[in-house]
């Protein structure tokens, strides 16, 4: 209760505000990010998973067991079936082969269908929501199924036996890529309507599928049960087949959000050691007077032990609920811009953020503060007798076992968070020799300066075990801000690199070789970018050396092409490409292989390969290997022949094209005139991959605010520390009557020039540290940041000395008189 | 009368840079119960050395000092801070008072730690004896000096203390100031019978008290009546 009452009072004089303030800083720095990290991988597990439609789907030739359904509900897993098969449509005269896919009642299970009322809708005011799937006797259909059927929404179309009414038509709609997409346009309709349209008869090539959503857990204990149940023709699908890269996307976001609170937590205990250093210098003399009255170290001990404990406690419930609304503002921010709904978070990031407080302050502020019960009594008589305070071991000790913690189970990632932490000792060293030096160089200088100079070179030199101090603290959150900043930009541009703005978004396939110099024309006239035309056979590999290829891998047919261009995005790692290939033993064509595929299937330079290209044979021996990258979303082949050496096989060409979206109309034109082509829409994958970046993006920018934030607290704790002092100082130069304009000159000199210099030091350190992380963790390319080293330490110096002459006004406002009397 | 504080040989030396001081040497000293006594002395003859000595606030370097009958020596710092709660009070040249506590909440303070009941009334009812019954509320830098010293001689009163150590209680007051300071202590101390220990370089002041002795480089000089031993 005591306890209770001294926080109470140390809080309404002011003293505890600061520590408070870091602290609170601390929280909702962890809370925030760890809150936001675990709903951004919730969500974006949910956005791959609406890929699916599901978390798990089994695709088969053959409906699901009926019974299966019953272990599904009590496990608590959803459910619901799909049917996907290839059917003519008609209208009038018009027909199309359309992609059909059935759906019943609460399909997806993950992700969402977009529909509208306008044909080829790209205004997000004019797209909705599906609410559930078509009803029973309406039907979706794909834009571009207008056109060619020449009907408009509200008309009737006949698939099957069945008329249905063409009532919206589909923006995008979870696994747009599945079986049948690129048949033709795609129609989705009510499970109910299936049987009347007799489409599905005995022999007929359908696809069903049954797909399952629900808690990890359950899916997992549903899946175990079922795997010994599954036939042949049954097959498991997951997101971790379909969407590798999305990983590596989130990963990389993942460690710089982790990065980020790190740097945000060490900011954050930075200020918390500062402050608690200035409280157990202001309780010196307390803990003194209150020896003399009778309480003994222990109690002492324990009276601040649960002062900061109940300290720690209500800055950790206000940092959480700071750092919830943080993160929920976001969550909103997102989904207003992106319709992309957060998912909710787990309960490990609310226990680590109320943890982090007493963490924050057991690591931070303690040693500060542990000589305090140690005070000897006799000091309330002796002012004069000075204290042993030496525990800046210990600090850096408990502040880095307290960050390897943290670290430890909020980041999962050691390797990130000991690379800080090494790279910060050694910046921390560097910094303070620096400083140190530039220190020294100032007091020369400041010999033959003018007064207002000599008066804040002598300020900085008087002070200067402080100033060392400020300028490295100055440096660390300039340098941590710094690279954040730039590992951000760098990360964002990496990103954008990946998945250029004009990448194509669309792949046209089954071009016939006598279109392909029109369908050339057609592009050009329309100002539309013409991408390398590949002539593509479907083939199957049989053979390897005569030996038949395992069965494991690539047992599907693959698109086999040639051409004598290698693509940008394409590197021959072993062997030569055809223009240095000198040509094979016995007169086989060359083919140049993936080189994943080819270490799967146990291919070698030189080995022979055999394909079955529509129930013909074809041989070619390897002669090279290739590297590609899937991430360019360019036509990429796993066999690439040498020039025409497929040419017997009747080809058709394939292409991709970047549409943007005011001329999407273009595939209308196309498909009119070449009613037998192919298109794939990439564009809607890009776009979500895009809608991720720009989550995490979002997320980062949020974070930097924060650091930003704890980087401001840390200048205020450490001009703080020295306001009493100023404050003497600046009333014996006024009460000899120095000009007020000459203090405040002389301050912001002084806090200019430790600006700059902790400016110069953190840019220096920043490249370092930037070094260390591109290298070792991020993997991203090095160089300098020339426009860094002219900006920030002339930008440092401007806002170090506004934030200190406005944290040190009080000591040329406060009256002079008032200042003396308050020294007696 | 019983003994209060006895003082045996006692002698203080501190390390420095420039080899052993010996700040106090083979001081004797007996205070009855009830008794006020002044130690005088010029600047750096050791008076607050002696105080903290005899007070428990610091450890002898050789010698013994017993407290209400209760060997120092024999006590850890524990020990001796639950003396110092049960026995002792303090009013100090430069008040001591913590800035961020009102006048109630300072008095309060020492009631606070000794886990009373009725703090709040018990310290109003002192800080009113004081005379500063209108200023509960006001913090330190509020009060003038003289109130400040008020403040404190409440709060050393309020816990009822066996025996006062004063250290140079008026040296920051002007001299009308410190003489109404003086007249509160000794009139308190008359009415709660508590043993006077005060150090001070006024002759005045020391004539005040019942015995007077005199500390000079270290050594204690028998002066006024009495029974030094």
């Amino acid at each position: 209760m005591l306890a209770w009452q001294l926080l109470w009072r140390n809080w309404r004089s002011g003293e505890l505000k600061l520590l408070a303030v870091a602290l609170v800083l601390a929280v909702t720095v962890v809370s925030a990010i760890a809150l936001f990290t675990d709903r951004l991988e919730g969500t974006l597990l949910e956005q791959s998973n609406s890929l699916l439609g599901a978390d798990r789907l089994i695709k088969s030739n053959q409906p699901h067991q009926p019974a299966w359904e019953a272990t599904a509900e009590a496990e608590g897993v959803a459910h619901t079936r799909v049917a996907h098969f290839a059917s003519m449509v008609y209208a009038g005269d018009e027909m199309h082969l359309a992609a059909v896919k059935v759906v019943a009642e609460n399909y997806p299970l993950r992700g969402y269908i977009d529909v509208s009322n306008t044909p080829f809708a790209t205004d997000t005011s004019l797209i909705e929501r599906a609410q559930g799937v078509p009803a029973a006797g309406e039907v979706w259909v794909d834009s571009r199924l207008l056109p060619l059927l020449n009907i408009e929404l509200g008309d009737a179309l006949q698939v099957g036996e069945q008329t249905l009414q063409a009532s919206k038509v589909i923006i995008s709609e979870p696994d747009a890529s599945g079986p049948f997409s690129m048949m033709g346009a795609r129609i989705i309709l009510n499970w109910q309507d299936l049987a009347q349209t007799r489409v599905i008869q005995p022999g007929s090539r359908v696809e069903y599928q049954w797909l399952l959503a629900g808690d990890n857990a359950d899916v997992a204990s549903l899946m175990t049960w079922l795997e010994p149940r599954l036939s042949d023709h049954d097959e498991v699908m997951d997101i971790e087949n379909a969407q590798r890269r999305l990983q590596g996307t989130l990963q990389t976001g993942r460690q710089f959000l982790v990065l980020a609170a790190i740097m945000g937590v060490l900011l954050a205990g930075v200020a918390i050691a500062l402050a608690a250093r200035q409280f157990a210098e202001r309780h010196v003399n307390q803990v003194a007077l209150l020896k003399s009255l009778g309480a003994s170290s222990q109690r002492i001990r324990r009276l601040y032990c649960l002062q900061l404990l109940m300290l720690a406690g209500i800055a950790s419930m206000i940092g959480l609920a700071l750092g919830v609304s943080l993160q929920a503002l976001i969550a909103q921010a997102v989904l207003s811009l992106y319709q992309i709904p957060m998912a909710a978070a787990g309960a490990t990031p609310y226990i680590l953020s109320l943890l982090s407080g007493p963490l924050a302050l057991v690591g931070f502020a303690l040693p500060s503060l542990w000589f305090l019960p140690g005070v000897p009594p006799i000091k309330v008589l002796r002012q004069e007798l000075v204290l042993d305070k030496s525990a800046m071991g210990w600090q850096i000790g408990m502040a880095s076992l307290v960050l390897v913690i943290l670290v430890g189970v909020f980041g999962r990632d050691l390797l990130l968070g000991f690379t800080v932490l090494a790279a910060l000792a050694v910046v921390g060293v560097l910094t303070a020799a620096m400083a140190l030096a530039l220190l020294t160089m100032g007091k020369k200088a400041g010999a033959q300066a003018g007064s207002r100079w000599r008066l804040a070179l002598a300020s900085i030199q008087r002070r200067r075990g402080a100033s060392v101090l400020q300028v490295v603290v100055f440096a660390t959150a300039i340098m941590l801000l710094l690279t954040l900043t730039i590992v951000r930009t760098s990360l964002i541009e990496e990103w954008q690199v990946k998945v250029p703005a004009d990448a194509p978004n669309h792949f046209l396939i089954n071009i016939a070789p006598s279109e392909v110099a029109d369908f050339k024309q057609l592009l050009m006239d329309d100002n539309l970018r013409v991408e390398p035309l590949y002539p593509m056979v479907r083939g199957r590999l049989t053979h390897i050396d005569g030996e038949p290829k395992p069965d494991d891998t690539l047992d599907r047919e693959a698109s086999l092409t040639w051409t004598d261009q290698l693509a940008d995005d394409n590197e021959i790692v072993a062997g030569k490409w055809w223009n240095e290939w000198s040509g094979a033993d016995g007169e086989l064509p060359g083919v140049s292989v993936e080189q994943e595929v080819a270490q799967r299937l146990g291919i070698e330079l030189g080995s022979r390969l055999t394909f079955s290209i529509g129930g013909l044979i074809a041989e070619a021996q390897v002669a090279s290997f290739r590297t590609l990258e899937w991430e360019s979303l360019r036509p990429n082949f796993y066999f690439i022949f040498e020039p025409g050496a497929l040419s017997d096989y009747s080809p058709m060409y394939m292409t991709s094209v970047y549409l943007p979206s005011e001329k999407k109309r273009f595939i209308n034109t196309l498909l009119t005139r070449y009613p037998t082509i192919v298109v794939l829409e990439l564009d809607r994958i890009i776009n979500q991959i895009r809608d991720i970046v720009a989550q995490v993006s979002d997320g980062v920018g949020m974070v930097l605010v924060m650091v930003l934030l704890g980087g401001c607290l840390v200048l205020i704790a450490a001009v703080t520390g020295s306001i009493e002092a100023r404050k003497q100082e600046a009333g014996l130069l006024r009460a000899l009557g120095a000009p007020r304009r000459l203090l405040v000159g002389s301050i912001w000199i002084e806090f200019a020039l430790l600006g700059f210099c902790a400016g110069l030091i953190a840019v220096l350190a920043a490249e370092a540290l930037l070094l260390g992380l591109q290298v070792f963790v991020f993997e991203i390319p090095v160089q300098p940041h020339y426009i860094y080293w002219l900006l920030t330490p002339v930008l440092s110096a401007f806002f170090v000395s506004s934030l200190g002459a406005l944290s040190c006004r009080q000591s040329v406002t406060t009256p002079p008189a008032t200042v003396l009397r308050e020294a007696l | 009368m019983a003994t209060m504080i006895q003082a045996k040989a006692l002698g203080k030396t501190v390390t420095t840079t420039s080899g052993d001081l010996t700040i106090l040497t083979d001081i004797n000293l007996t205070v009855a119960k009830g008794e006020s006594l002044a130690i005088t002395g010029a600047s750096g003859s050791g008076k607050s050395t002696l105080l903290g000595l005899l007070a428990g606030l610091d450890v002898p370097s050789t010698g013994s000092v017993a407290l209400a009958g209760i060997d120092l020596n024999t006590l850890d710092e524990e020990g001796r801070a639950k003396v110092r709660a049960d026995h002792v009070g303090f009013v100090f040249q430069s008040f001591q008072l913590l800035p961020g506590l009102t006048a109630l909440e300072n008095v309060m303070l020492p009631l606070e730690l000794r886990g009373d009941r009725n703090v709040r009334e018990q310290a109003a009812q002192y800080l009113n004896r004081v005379g500063l019954g209108e200023r509960l509320s006001h913090y330190p830098p509020q009060l003038s000096g003289g109130e400040q010293q008020r403040v404190a001689i409440a709060r050393a009163f309020a816990c009822k203390p066996d025996i006062l150590f004063a250290d140079e209680p008026t040296g920051n007051l002007d001299s009308t100031t410190g003489h109404t300071i003086n007249d509160l202590l000794f009139e308190l101390n008359a009415e709660m019978g508590t043993t006077l220990v005060l150090i001070t370089h006024e002759d005045r002041l020391a004539n005040r008290c019942a015995r007077q002795v005199q500390l000079a480089a270290g050594e204690l000089m028998i002066c006024g009546s009495a029974a030094v031993q």
